[in-house]
């Protein structure tokens, strides 16, 4: 019987991003489950530094598949279901944000209410490293978060979306219903100002 | 010794102030995967399924009337109840005789001495427990005892928030289809 519920849950896990799509439309409860568990890492960590709140962070995410699972048949299986999620994450940022009137975060107050669920936490590779290294690389870690959260939201999003989810220009078009050059603009502005954030936190090259 | 994104991080403001922007772009990614994808709470998937209306129908208690031989003894005790309005008037007279203001002091009395008996009963108990917690506590006041105890309770709370987050993570919920 175990057998049974772990190879049905295996085969789940073998099926691509459109054919879970695919069975969770056909009424399948398994398939969204699989669906969420696949996505909830990268919809969460984007929200998360949208909005730098653990728990609204949480409530949005949800929320986002509780959409995108009552607007399943909308969904085009000819691109990819990471660009459609990242598209209803966005809305529902933007609404969540537009709604607090949320424009900047205080990020010292999120860095220090950090309670271990966050970046420091699940920093890879300090094993092969020297303590020195490990605690330096945790600091740049944080002070780029910081760095991000400085930026405005639309600036933010796209960098976050490119950068640490590798979406591509067009599927940020697509998430955030922005024209191509102006992704591109924010991109490169918001690479401009992470980079004299970073230098204003003492981490330029004499550092 | 310079972490090697520390190495990166420097290569990207370099190429930023050199306005070289597609080494800049491919450095910044490189940078970014020093930075981790944050995971929800546990029981995330569990939590948008139940919201998503997807989650198993939580065991609902069968109604109350739904055996026949329930109904039945609800009937007979409402017809019981039905019959004996008929006796009530006489009943009352019949208490309203037997009482009277000497028998009433004597039942608020006997209650009062009962109470107060609990009462007691329940401060030497208190003081017996308060003698308990002392004699156990005696030993807190010692560092070494102290930092042991608070070392195990550490334990203990962890190994239960990690027992907690894994029975929640692992519930057998999770395979079972709705």
């Amino acid at each position: 019987m175990l057998g049974a519920i772990f190879s049905r849950r295996d085969e789940k896990k073998a099926l691509t991003d459109p054919e879970l799509a695919a069975s969770a439309r056909a009424g399948s409860a398994d398939a969204f489950r699989e669906l969420v568990r696949r996505f909830e890492r990268p919809i969460y960590s984007l929200i998360f530094r949208m909005v730098q709140d653990h728990s609204t962070a949480e409530d949005l995410a949800q929320e986002v598949f509780v959409k995108a699972y009552r607007k399943l048949e909308t969904y085009d299986p000819s691109r990819k279901l990471s660009s459609w999620l990242f598209k209803i994450a966005h809305n529902t940022t933007i609404d969540h944000l537009r709604r607090g009137g949320v424009e900047t975060v205080p990020l010292e107050a999120a860095r220090d209410g950090d309670d271990g669920a966050g970046l420091s936490a699940v920093l890879p590779d300090e094993g092969v490293e020297s303590p020195a290294a490990a605690a330096e690389r945790r600091d740049l870690a944080k002070s780029l978060e910081r760095a991000i959260g400085r930026l405005r939201p639309e600036y933010r999003e796209s960098v976050l979306l490119f950068y640490l989810h590798g979406a591509s220009y067009q599927e940020i078009c697509e998430a955030t219903g922005l024209p191509l050059g102006t992704v591109k603009t924010n991109l490169h502005r918001a690479r401009k100002q992470l980079a004299q954030e970073m230098t204003s936190m003492g981490w330029g090259p004499e550092a | 010794m310079r972490s090697p994104d520390h190495d990166a991080l420097t290569r990207w403001l370099a190429a930023e102030r050199d306005d070289r922007s597609d080494e800049a772009e491919a450095v910044l990614l490189e940078l970014f995967e020093a930075l981790p994808q944050l995971a929800p709470p546990a029981g995330f998937a569990e939590r948008v399924m139940e919201r998503a209306g997807l989650k198993d129908a939580k065991t609902v208690p069968e109604g109350l009337f739904a055996h026949r031989w329930t109904r039945l003894v609800l009937a007979g005790c409402l017809l019981a109840m039905a019959l004996s309005v008929l006796w009530l008037p006489q009943t009352l007279l019949v208490l309203a005789g037997t009482w009277s203001v000497g028998g009433l002091v004597d039942a608020g009395v006997r209650v009062l001495a009962g109470a107060g008996v609990w009462l007691a009963a329940a401060v030497r108990f208190g003081g017996w427990l308060y003698a308990l917690g002392s004699t156990l506590s005696r030993p807190l006041a010692t560092p070494q005892v102290a930092a042991i105890v608070g070392g195990c309770l550490l334990v203990s709370t962890l190994a239960f928030r990690f027992l907690r987050d894994l029975i929640q993570e692992r519930s057998w919920t999770h395979v079972d289809p709705i």
